[in-house]
């Protein structure tokens, strides 16, 4: 399989880093070029296109930490911001448009109401993606 | 004084035996004749078989004449409606909601439609029970 | 503009993607997990699962910064709480509800709801000249004066019928307009003017008094 555009969404959680690191393994190999996005999430409370420095600022963080672990790692990575109601349909759109090969998603070990839980925004991609997806989860905690 | 209670339920119905013996002149309304198996032996008052939120069954359940209008189907939405239609189309002078929705309950009420929500009252009183 | 719509049936969905492509932004609250997937799926994800009746649903989903809510479930009820509850709750502008039973346009019209929107009424006065069943034709409404044109139309029989405008009891308020007969010119009414059966007669009304408006007119002898 050969891989030329990778996508990685970053959360700004413990995994990124670990999710970027193999998103660069897999990369190196075909020269591949890495794209970093994050979606902040908007409420329905607010517009679509409301200006939430305190969130940008938080997404900017995000986004560099990811841009120096691919560069520590020797890979060309590209970032991007976006505002959406849902980060799932975002990050499809995103892989459709970008034209991407392969999508490298992060997970977190989690439960909700005592079960394990994906979330929706990763079974979404699952569904819905153009592309191959792997999906790396931590280890569980203890 | 002439009652139309409209929900046959457990509290329908036990709202109606008690206002019945009282001597009050009762009508009960509830979609399903199957309810009306729990008001009380010797019931005086008429029961009949209609849908609260049509203006044709509140009339020959005798709305007009009405003092007094109970809405205690399960239904909060139900129960809103007939009731507005009881207050406003019929101009009926009390008319008392069950809504179980507390925060529907504060709005209708804020809107003038005199209203109980169960859940708040009895989440309060086994609150109380438990302080003794 | 910021479109809520309760109920993701038939009417509903449809609805949603017709506002979609005239570009607004809308949200779909749904209580069926089934007909939200559907929705998602095929609209983008606009629908949020839930009871359109409920305040704390509706706070989340922005109804504060909603300039329209339309209530379009199969329920009348539900779809009256939906209406007033964002209209009172939280100052949405416009709200229309659907109404399945027509004789509840009046009682809503009174309790605020902007718009009512019933099926069987629509039918009813597109069907009335070829079935003459319905008595009352909306014909325009001036929504700011509470005053509604109507066409009535005088049925063999009535009490009305040979008795001239003048002496017949028309609540405060209506003004007959025009009357329409079978090979003449309309005429513009006087007092003295009488009715005759087949007349088909434009009046100005109050909504709220089209019943007594009905009964004054096509009311049988």
């Amino acid at each position: 399989m050969e891989f030329h555009k990778i996508l990685v969404p970053v959360v700004g959680s413990e995994v990124d880093v670990e999710t970027i690191k193999l998103a660069c393994r897999l990369a190196r190999k075909e020269k591949a070029k890495i794209l970093a996005l994050h979606v902040i999430p908007i409420e329905r409370s607010l517009p679509l296109d409301a200006e939430l420095a305190g969130e940008v600022r938080k997404a900017e963080n995000i986004l560099t930490q990811a841009e120096k672990t691919a560069l520590a790692q020797g890979c060309e990575i590209e970032t991007d911001l976006l505002q959406a109601r849902n980060a799932g349909p975002s990050i499809v759109d995103e892989a459709v448009e970008r034209e991407i090969d392969l999508i490298v998603m992060g997970l977190t070990y989690k439960r909700q109401f005592g079960q394990f839980s994906m979330g929706n925004v990763t079974p979404y991609v699952l569904k819905n993606a153009p592309c191959p997806v792997i999906l790396y989860q931590q280890s569980q905690p203890e | 004084m002439k009652i139309v209670i409209m929900g046959c339920g457990r509290v329908g119905a036990t709202l109606a035996g008690l206002l019945d013996a009282e001597g009050h002149n009762i009508t009960v309304l509830d979609l399903d004749s199957y309810s009306f198996r729990r008001l009380p032996a010797g019931f005086k008052g008429k029961a009949l078989v209609g849908n609260g939120i049509d203006e044709d069954a509140l009339r020959k359940a005798g709305i007009e004449q009405a003092d007094a209008f109970f809405a205690i189907t399960q239904g909060d939405n139900r129960n809103i409606l007939a009731s507005q239609i009881a207050k406003h189309t019929f101009n009926v002078k009390r008319v008392i909601c069950r809504i179980y929705d507390p925060l529907r309950q504060e709005l209708y009420e804020s809107l003038g439609l005199e209203s109980i929500s169960p859940t708040v009252i009895f989440a309060d009183i086994l609150k109380k029970k438990l302080e003794g | 503009m910021y479109i809520i719509v309760v109920g993701g049936g038939r009417v509903g969905y449809y609805l949603s993607k017709a506002l979609l492509e005239e570009g607004h932004e809308v949200l779909v609250i749904e209580k069926s997990q089934a007909y939200c997937d559907i929705i998602n799926e095929e609209l983008g994800s606009i629908c949020v699962r839930g009871d359109g009746c409920e305040t704390s649903l509706l706070a989340e989903v922005g109804t504060a910064r909603a300039n329209m809510l339309i209530a379009v479930t199969g329920d009348d009820g539900d779809n009256l709480v939906s209406c007033q509850v964002a209209k009172h709750k939280f100052n949405v502008p416009r709200t229309i509800a659907r109404i399945r039973n027509p004789r509840n346009e009046i009682l809503f019209k009174k309790l605020g709801i902007d718009i009512t929107i019933s099926s069987t009424n629509v039918i009813l006065e597109q069907i009335t000249d070829v079935v003459p069943t319905h008595p009352v034709t909306h014909l325009h409404e001036i929504r700011d004066k509470g005053l509604e044109i109507v066409e009535v139309k005088i049925p063999q029989g009535a009490a009305s019928v040979g008795k001239a405008i003048k002496d017949i009891n028309f609540p405060a308020g209506t003004i007959l307009t025009l009357i329409i007969r079978k090979a003449q010119k309309p005429v513009v009414p006087s007092p003295t003017t009488v009715i005759m059966a087949e007349d088909q007669i434009v009046a100005v009304i109050d909504p709220l008094m089209e019943g007594d408006v009905r009964k004054a007119l096509r009311g049988m002898s």
